[in-house]
Order: structure tokens, then C-alpha cells, then sequence
């Protein structure tokens, strides 16, 4: 027998929503040749897949690589296979997440600030999101934004009070059905 | 005369022994009514397998045959002959398909030697009701019509006429030579590609067994095999060709300066000229969307200075009709539209070129006289290569075009060899030489200095990061090998397009009722064992528009599709498969549904006499019009209802 830990790590990536072509990835890497934030992962978006299927599942998870997508998408427009990466990026996460990886950076409370404010107000509050990011993470590097949130502020861009959508109920009744309302 | 039925059931080695019990088999088909011999045998397809059907056919006065093997695809012409030898008509044969159909789909020797059982007893039944059928013989007419004028073109037609036989050669554009002559050299023997194509294309236009016709289009096409007419429409080039000696009076005094799509619009023409130098035929053209007297209706400058009278503004398109008993089609290819791409930047970029237009521009007699140059004149210092543009792409074209590999390394030797000091980078996913010498030049590339990169980048900008970036072509890539991502500044990028298919083949496909695939290549008869044919017969491909390849794969294809036309000329006549169609006038009312459903364009309606006709010789027996028929007024010779029915009633006793 071989020692390649084979594939239950590739079976539950290929399951997970629109990721059923991994196998058909040719490792052309013109995915991270497009990533627009290649140059900060560990392992480019090629390497992600390729680690998938070499069943390298803690390694993978463990580092920084998944963290960093920003879901432009130009690695699925321009996959030659379509084998659509971002997709099988964010699949990832959510199995991280799942199995209690503790991701190295902060997008997961980034994620999680956002999502709050959309369930409080039906949209983003600034402000109010960027602060309690801050106070999750590092308080102090709000310090450094400063100058863009004043003149942001300045401009009308973001006020300090929030503003509720209309229908707010109906967003709510929404995101409960989606299983989603209570998970903070 | 009674029918007696022989049953030889085949063991096909192990092939079917090891899972059909054979001998069962043979044991029932001696209970089923008419059999008066069955037997099993080792190989029926071999010598002695086939003389025991003689044997008893002779003996014992067997007069329908059912021989249980493998699919009739393989053998039921050898037993068809067999059967034939023995003195009986070759149609009181059946053939049991017990291989493919049933030990070769279940490792179950019940389900095997039942499902055997059954179809042996199809097969009786249906024997039973078989009737002798004649082929028939057409004759071939010894002409044959080439389509297209580049290298598969030029090939299979002097094959043809160096044999002695006739030839058209049609060709669309002003002269013969297509892609071929547009390149600079050839991979990977470095062959100067227009010094070994011209001898050729002259030898064409001097050919006494070639009528060349260039500037011409097939218009339509009708009849079959051995005898089809073909309306071939002569453009009007406005030029007498038997006139014109090509001296180019006309060209210097032409006021109008084209792009020519010779030089893939890297250099002008004139609206009167001759594509090239070395053209054959060398005689001019007027382009008449550009020509001014067409246009404004005053200039004739060309016809005031030729000498010879040769310019004829009255000309018009010429209809003529020509027939042939074989058709060789070699229309080519196309190359892909990179600006398709909106990321490499083509159209957009300057310093940006498809991998023809680079090859015009390394050509000595291309566009700047085969020197390197950049949109600002000055000599590009590193130069990007980026293969499978295209191809390998489920967005464009899934398929890979073959000689992309091998025409971009061909171009980082051109490279390293034209421009002092020149850093090339050849940007992969796999590098693919399957040919001879064609693994060594990627080494002798290597050895050059050519860098690889593997990875297919992700785009070409202008956009700089840095200062060192600025004024460059930037490619950003993977270097898969290290898995990095890496920006690199270059000063000229040159995509290796791919290969399609010409615009027009589905409508070239209609005209001579051959199939396309899914890409809209030609079809061929078998990939692997007939793969010059098509399933229309006398319709031959060869070349690109059957599939990418490169020129010598190409010429092998065209001299093959030349063997299998002279074979055909050189027996004069073919046979037509008996089981056709045929259309009981009786009961025919005339409604001429069957015109419409036959694929093969075989059944006309007969005005005179208010019926539908089958063309035996077109007839693929296909069955289509059979069912299609509301009056049930067509039978499918030996596929009578008789004969279905008693398959059926077999295949359920």
C-alpha cells in the first residue's frame, strides 16, 4: 500500500457545491497566474487543488492559502477546465470551519462582522461593523484607518448612526429560513 | 426450395466459449424448425471454419446460413464470400452477434448462454424469410475534383495526375499554396517552408492532368460515387487570364492601397494584385470592394497601362459543371481569434501578435523583411511565447491543436537566431513533440537559451508595478514548478493561436453530405481504420479539415486519400450495397414525405408519373423513408416486415 493518504479529503471536497470537476484539473496554473492576491498565499490557488487531490488535508487547512481569496473570480472565469477554483476555495472554508481549524488570519471575524451587521440593519453599517471588527481583532490598528474614516465621514460616506432597510421583518423571516439568523 | 438451415456456432477461442456454453447452443438451434445441421467450432472466421459451411452447403444441401460470433462489422463479408464460393446468394446468410452482445457484456454463463440462445433463434427465423439479392455494379468516372489548394491539396492532386488521370484543383483564393506559404520555416528540420512548397505548386499550374481553378467556389453538388456533377462558380477577377503575363504594370499604377491578407495585414496591396511573389497562377486580381472604378466609377488606371489587354471591368462569375467520379476535399483551417482572449490583450496591446503574423514578420519577404521589429521600429530585447491559446480550453476550443508546441519553440530558435542577445521565455502547460526530431528540437531549444516557464499565464498588461515594469508588456504567470506567482516585463508577446475549423464547413459539410463533429471538423469514416474516407462514398478528406495536424501529417493524409481514389478509378467501377430501398408505385400516392426525410438526398419525385423514386447507387439503406412512409409503399430490402417480424417472434420464442 501507499502512503498518500488518499481521498476521502478529495471525495468530500468534490462533493461540496459546483467543486464536482477537481478531477479534472489540469495544473496549467492560470489560476494563480490571475489571483489578484496570489502573492500573500502559502499555497497559490493551483497548489490548493493539487494538495486536495494529494489528500493533504492538514497542511493545507492549517496554513493561510484559503484565507486570503477575495472572490473576484478571474481564476474561474479563466479556468481552461472550469473547474471553477473560488468555489472550491470557499468550500474549504467552510470545512475549516466546520472542523474547528483556527484560520491565521482575520477574515473569519471579518466575515462574521459583516454578517452581523446585515442581520441587525438589512444592510452594511459601517461604522458600526468596522468597529466591532476591530475589537475583535486588534483595536489598535483601527487607529491606522483613521484618516480614511474621517474622510469618509466627511464626505457623507459613513454615517454614525445606522440605517434600517424597509421591511426589515421580511429580510429577517429570509435569513432564518436560510438557517443562518442564530449562527453569530 | 425449401429452406435448410445451417447453425455454426463460433468459440472465438475464449472469447466466447469461456461464457456462452457453445455447445448448448448448438444443441438448440437443432430443435428449431428448418435447421438440418448446427455445429460449434474453434474459429469459424478462419479456413477450416469457413469450409465447413462449404462443406455442408455442398453435402448436405444447406441453402441459409447463421454463423453465431462476433459483430457482422468484423466478419460478415468473410462469410457473406464463404457462403457466396459455395454457390449460394451471399444474402442467405445471418449473422448472430454472440461476442459483443452477450460474453463479452455479463461475466454470467446463464445470462450469456441464454441471451445466445435467443439471438440464434432470431437469427433462424429470419434466415428463413431471407431472399437473393444482386448488387450492383456503377461504373467510375476516372476525373477527380480536389477541393482546396494548400499543401494536403497540392499533394493529393499531383498524386492523382501523376498517375496519368485527371484532375480539377479548386482553390478559393487568387492562388494555390494556402498556410503553407504564409510560413517562415518549418519545424524541426528548419526547412525554408515557400522553397520546398513552390516546386510543388508550379508543378501544379504546369500539370497537363491538372485543370487549376483558382478564385473559384463550389456552388453545388449532386450525384453519388463514381459519377457526381458539380457546379463550380469562377469569380470574376476582371483579368483575362489567358492574357495576363503577371508583369505588374497594373499593381504599380493602382492607386489604392489595401491590407493584404497574405501578410495578415502587416503590409499593403493593391486593389488589383497578384497575393505574392511566387503565385500560382501568376496573373492578377481585381478586388472589387476596393477597386475605385468599382467604387466611384471612374479610375481604370490598370487597363490603360496593361499592355496586353488583359484588364476586362465587363467580366462577370461563371457557372461551369464538371464530373467526376471522386472528390478529395483539403479546405484547411483557420486560425483562432486570439482577441477573443480580452486578458493576452490582442487588439488592445501593442506588440501583440498572433503566431501567423509573426511568422510574415521573420519571413524575408514579409513585411519588414524578415526583421524583428516593435510597433516603434526598435528591436524587442525579450520576448514572451505563450503557448495553447485556444486550445486546451473548454471556453474556445477543448481539443489541442498539435503544432502549437512545436511552432512556438520554433519561433525562440528564430528568435535567438534573428535578434542579437533576444531573451525568449516559452510559457506552457505540457510541451508536447510526438514526431520525429521533434523531441530533439525541444532540446536544442533548450540548449539555445530558451527559458520555460511552466504555467499558463493568467494575463498580458501594460499596467506597471514597478519602475522596471514601465513601457514593458507585462506577463503575470504561475511558475507552477515553484509555485509562485511572478510578473514578468517583456517587450513583445507572441500567442500561439490555435487551430479551427474554416467558417464555412458545416456548409462545405451539406454541400458534399458528409458529417462534422462537434467541433466542426470533417468527420472521417473510422478514427482509426479508415480514417481518409467518409461516410459518403467517393468523398475523401485530408489535412486540417479533419482535425489539427501538422505538414507532414498532413501530406502522409493526402497522399492516402490519392491511393484510395486511384484504387477506385483504377477498377473502374464499385459496388452498390443491395440492401436499399424500394418504393412500391402501386400504393405510392405521391405525397413525397420520403423526399424530404431521405438524409441521402436518394428519392426524387417523378412528376410524369405522380411517384417517388429511390436512387439505388445514393440509397445508405438507412430505413429512414420506410417508416417515414404513410402509405406504407416502401420496403427495406432485407429488412422486409416478413423478416423483422420473424426476428422478433425468434428473439421471444
Amino acid at each position: 500500500m501507499s502512503d498518500i493518504p488518499h481521498t476521502t479529503f478529495l471525495d468530500e471536497v468534490a462533493a461540496l457545491p459546483a467543486c464536482g470537476k477537481i478531477n479534472e484539473c489540469i495544473q496549467c496554473g492560470v489560476c494563480s497566474g490571475s489571483c489578484s492576491t496570489a502573492t500573500h498565499w502559502e499555497y497559490p490557488p493551483r497548489k490548493v487543488i493539487a494538495m486536495v487531490r494529494a489528500g493533504m488535508k492538514d497542511e493545507l487547512l492549517k496554513s493561510n492559502s484559503i484565507w486570503f481569496c477575495v472572490s473576484c473570480y478571474l481564476c474561474t472565469a479563466r479556468c481552461p477546465r472550469d473547474i471553477k477554483p473560488a468555489n472550491i476555495v470557499h468550500g474549504l472554508e467552510s470545512i475549516a470551519i466546520k472542523e474547528g481549524y483556527k484560520p491565521p488570519t482575520t477574515t473569519t471575524t471579518m466575515y462574521r462582522s459583516f454578517a452581523q451587521s446585515i442581520v441587525d440593519h438589512g444592510r452594511v453599517y459601517e461604522f458600526g461593523f468596522m468597529l466591532k471588527y476591530f475589537l475583535r481583532t486588534n483595536p489598535f490598528a483601527a487607529l491606522k484607518m483613521l484618516p480614511m474614516a474621517i474622510q469618509l465621514f466627511r464626505h457623507g460616506r459613513m454615517p454614525l448612526a445606522p440605517k434600517q432597510v424597509k421591511g426589515k421583518e421580511e429580510l429577517t423571516t429570509i435569513i432564518n429560513k436560510m438557517g443562518e439568523g442564530g449562527d453569530r | 426450395m425449401e429452406p435448410r438451415i445451417g447453425v455454426y456456432v463460433c468459440h472465438c477461442g475464449s472469447n466466447i466459449a469461456a461464457t456462452v456454453d457453445v455447445e448448448k447452443v448448438a444443441e438448440y438451434a437443432r430443435t428449431l424448425p428448418a435447421v438440418v445441421v448446427s455445429r460449434d467450432y474453434k474459429f469459424m472466421c478462419s479456413d477450416p471454419g469457413q469450409d465447413l459451411i462449404k462443406k455442408d452447403i455442398r453435402e448436405l444441401g444447406v441453402n441459409r446460413v447463421v454463423v453465431a460470433s462476433c459483430s457482422p462489422l468484423m466478419h460478415e463479408p468473410t462469410f457473406r464470400r464463404a457462403v457466396q464460393e459455395a454457390g449460394l446468394n451471399p444474402y442467405y446468410f445471418q449473422m448472430a452477434n454472440v461476442r459483443e452482445h452477450c460474453s463479452w457484456v455479463t461475466e454470467s454463463r446463464k445470462e450469456a448462454t441464454e441471451k445466445a440462445r435467443a439471438l440464434v433463434s432470431a437469427a433462424v427465423r429470419r434466415v428463413y424469410f431471407h431472399q437473393p439479392l444482386e448488387s450492383k455494379e456503377v461504373p467510375v468516372h476516372p476525373d477527380t475534383l480536389v477541393v482546396g489548394g494548400g499543401i494536403a491539396g497540392i499533394q493529393a492532386a499531383l498524386e492523382i495526375a501523376n498517375s496519368g488521370h485527371k484532375v480539377c484543383l479548386v482553390e478559393r483564393e487568387p492562388s494555390i499554396g494556402g498556410h503553407m506559404m504564409q510560413l517562415d520555416k518549418t519545424f524541426p528540420t528548419l526547412d525554408c517552408s515557400a522553397c520546398i512548397l513552390t516546386p510543388k505548386m508550379s508543378m501544379v499550374g504546369a500539370h497537363p492532368s491538372i485543370e487549376l481553378l483558382t478564385y473559384s467556389e463550389i456552388d453545388t453538388v449532386s450525384g453519388y460515387v463514381g459519377n457526381f456533377r458539380v457546379k463550380i462558380r469562377k469569380k470574376a477577377r476582371y483579368v483575362d487570364v489567358d492574357r495576363c503575363n503577371g508583369c505588374g504594370t497594373c499593381i504599380t499604377k493602382c492607386p489604392v492601397k489595401v491590407d493584404s491578407e497574405f501578410d495578415e495585414k502587416l503590409s499593403k496591396r493593391k486593389a488589383i494584385y497578384v497575393p505574392f511573389a511566387q503565385a500560382v497562377p501568376n496573373v492578377t486580381t481585381i478586388d472589387r470592394e476596393h477597386c475605385t472604378y468599382f467604387l466611384k466609377g471612374k479610375c481604370r488606371a490598370c487597363e490603360k497601362f496593361c499592355e496586353r489587354n488583359a484588364i476586362n471591368f465587363e467580366q462577370e462569375d461563371e457557372l461551369i459543371e464538371i464530373q467526376v467520379g471522386n472528390v478529395i476535399l483539403t479546405t484547411g483551417y483557420r486560425l483562432f481569434d486570439p482577441s477573443a482572449i480580452k486578458e493576452y490583450g490582442y487588439g488592445r496591446l501593442d506588440n501583440v501578435l498572433t503566431s501567423l503574423e509573426f511568422e510574415r514578420m521573420v519571413n524575408s519577404a514579409g513585411p519588414t523583411s524578415g526583421h524583428i521589429l516593435l510597433k516603434n521600429g526598435k528591436e524587442p530585447e525579450s520576448i514572451a511565447i505563450i503557448h495553447c491559446v485556444g486550445s486546451r480550453d473548454v471556453k474556445y476550443h477543448e481539443y489541442c491543436s498539435r503544432v502549437c508546441c512545436m511552432y512556438g519553440m520554433k519561433f525562440a530558435h528564430l528568435l535567438l537566431e534573428h535578434v542579437q542577445g533576444a531573451k525568449v521565455y516559452e510559457f506552457y502547460i505540457d510541451i508536447r513533440s510526438p514526431g520525429k526530431g521533434y523531441e530533439e528540437f525541444y532540446n536544442r531549444v533548450q540548449r539555445e537559451g530558451a527559458v520555460f516557464f511552466r504555467g499558463r499565464p493568467g494575463e498580458v498588461t501594460d499596467v506597471a508595478l514597478t519602475p522596471e515594469e514601465k513601457g514593458k508588456l507585462i506577463v503575470q504567470f504561475e511558475d507552477t514548478l515553484v509555485g509562485k506567482q511572478r510578473r514578468l516585463p517583456v517587450d513583445m508577446v507572441v500567442l500561439c493561436s490555435g487551430i479551427e475549423p474554416q467558417s464555412d464547413s458545416q456548409e462545405m459539410a451539406h454541400k458534399f453530405n458528409i458529417s462534422i463533429g462537434k467541433e466542426k471538423f470533417f468527420t472521417e469514416k473510422h478514427p482509426k481504420l479508415d480514417p481518409v474516407a467518409t461516410m459518403t462514398d467517393g468523398v475523401f478528406i485530408a489535412g486540417c479539415c479533419q482535425g489539427p495536424r501538422d505538414i507532414p501529417d498532413t501530406v502522409a493524409q493526402a497522399s492516402a486519400a490519392a491511393a484510395r481514389v486511384l484504387a477506385l478509378i483504377n477498377k473502374g467501377k464499385v459496388e452498390i450495397e443491395a440492401d436499399t430501398a424500394v418504393v412500391d408505385e402501386d400504393r405510392c400516392s405521391g405525397c413525397r414525405v420520403c423526399n424530404l426525410l431521405c438524409p441521402y438526398n436518394a428519392i426524387t419525385y417523378i412528376e410524369k408519373d405522380k411517384v417517388s423514386r429511390i436512387n439505388e447507387a445514393l440509397c445508405k439503406g438507412c430505413g429512414t423513408c420506410v417508416a417515414g412512409c404513410p402509405s406504407g409503399a416502401i420496403t427495406h430490402r432485407h429488412f422486409t416486415n416478413e423478416q423483422i417480424d420473424a426476428e422478433l417472434q425468434g428473439i421471444l420464442a
